[in-house]
C-alpha cells in the first residue's frame, strides 16, 4: 500500500501510521527554509499539527507552495 | 480619491496579477509601473527539485514592500466549495492575511463562476474569518446574496478570464452599481484595453483587477502605465460627472449672429 504526496506514490505498509512531519521527509531531501502549506485528503492541516495528524495508507497529502496568479 | 478595502486605503485603484509576465524582472517592472498596490498570486503543487517557486516568491515579497501594498491569494483552478476552502486556509497560513480571492469554477470551457459553490464557499470563510473578495458573474442577484453574506467587496467579471474582449453586457454591470451603491465593487477579468478600465471607472466602479491585459502587451511596463492613467481618467470623469446623452444633435456654437445665416 502507498501514501501519495504530490501525486506521487510512497511506500507504506498496510496498519502503519506516520505522522505527517514524518510524511514530510519523503518528499524534502533537506530540512526545509522554503514557504509551502500542507493539506491531507483535500482538508488543510496547520504547521502546528504536523506533528499530531497521522497517515496511513491510502491518505493522499498536497504540498503546495506560491507561484504567480492573477 | 483612496480605494478602501476591508479597511486598508489604497492610493490606487487597480489590483494587479502577477502571473504570464516574460519573465520576473517585467513582472516587477510592470506592477511597479503600475502603481497597484494590492497583487494577486497562487498556491501550486510544489516540486522539491524545482527552485524558481521560491524565487517566484522571494520577487513577490520585493514588490510588496517597494509598493507598500497588500498580496491577494487566489482560489484558482477549485471547482466546489470544499476545495476553495481548503486552498484559502493555506493560503492564509502561507501570506499571512485574510484576504482571499475566491474562485470556483463550474465551466472549464470559459472559466464562468459557479454561483451555488461560490455562494457556500463564502459563507464558510466568513464565518471562519476571512474577508473574501468573490470573483462573480455580472449577476446583480448573485451579487446581492455576496453583498448580504458580508462581502464589503465583490468583484463581478467584465468577460471570460484572459479574453480580453471587455465589458460584455455593461447595462449588467452599471445596474449591480446602481442597485448595490455602497458596496466596493472591482470589475474582475475579460479587460483587455486600458479604455475598458476607464469606462468601468466611468460607471462608478472602485477599481479594476486585471492581469492579461498588462502582462500579454508587447511592452508590460508601457501598458501598465497606460492602465493607471486611464483608471485615473474613468475616475475623474465619474466625479466630475458625465452629461446626459440627448436623442437630437444641439449645436455647441452659439447660433445667435451666426454669419450667413439662411433665411428660408
Amino acid at each position: 500500500m502507498n501514501i501519495h504526496i504530490n501525486g506521487k506514490a510512497y511506500p507504506l505498509n498496510k496498519g502503519a501510521s506516520i505522522s505527517v512531519s514524518h510524511a514530510l521527509t519523503f518528499h524534502f531531501s533537506e530540512p526545509q527554509k522554503s514557504t509551502f502549506a500542507v493539506a491531507l485528503n483535500s482538508d488543510f492541516v496547520g504547521k502546528t499539527d504536523y506533528d499530531t495528524t497521522f497517515i496511513t495508507s491510502g491518505d493522499s497529502l498536497d504540498v503546495l507552495q506560491p507561484i504567480q496568479g492573477g | 480619491m483612496p480605494l478602501t478595502i476591508y479597511g486598508k486605503k489604497l492610493d490606487s485603484r487597480l489590483l494587479i496579477g502577477s502571473a504570464l509576465y516574460p519573465s520576473p524582472q517585467v513582472m516587477k517592472q510592470a506592477i511597479l509601473a503600475s502603481g497597484s498596490q494590492v497583487v494577486t498570486l497562487s498556491l501550486k503543487r510544489q516540486n522539491p527539485t524545482e527552485k524558481s517557486g521560491q524565487q517566484i516568491w522571494t520577487y513577490l515579497q520585493d514588490i510588496i514592500a517597494e509598493s507598500n501594498g497588500y498580496l491577494l491569494p487566489n482560489t484558482a483552478g477549485c471547482k466546489t466549495a470544499k476545495e476553495a476552502v481548503t486552498l484559502a486556509k493555506m493560503s492564509r497560513e502561507i501570506f499571512k492575511t485574510d484576504w482571499i480571492k475566491l474562485e470556483v469554477i463550474g465551466d472549464d470551457y470559459n472559466l464562468q463562476p459557479d454561483p451555488i459553490e461560490l455562494l457556500q464557499a463564502t459563507e464558510q470563510l466568513i464565518a471562519d474569518g476571512f474577508k473574501v473578495l468573490p470573483y462573480c458573474t455580472d449577476d446583480l442577484v448573485i451579487c446581492q446574496r455576496l453583498y448580504d453574506l458580508g462581502c464589503e467587496v465583490i468583484m463581478p467579471w467584465a468577460s471570460p478570464i484572459g479574453t480580453g474582449k471587455g465589458l460584455m453586457n455593461p447595462y449588467n454591470l452599471e445596474t449591480i452599481r446602481l442597485r448595490l451603491p455602497d458596496a466596493t465593487l472591482i470589475l474582475d477579468a475579460g479587460i483587455g484595453k486600458p479604455s475598458d478600465a476607464c469606462l468601468a471607472m466611468e460607471m462608478g466602479y472602485d477599481g479594476v483587477l486585471l492581469n492579461s491585459a498588462i502582462a500579454l502587451a508587447d511592452n508590460p511596463v508601457m501598458m501598465a502605465k497606460a492602465f493607471s492613467q486611464a483608471l485615473q481618467a474613468g475616475e475623474q470623469g465619474y466625479i466630475a460627472g458625465i452629461m446626459e446623452q440627448r436623442q437630437t444633435a444641439h449645436p455647441s456654437t452659439p447660433t445667435l449672429d451666426t454669419p450667413f445665416w439662411h433665411q428660408s
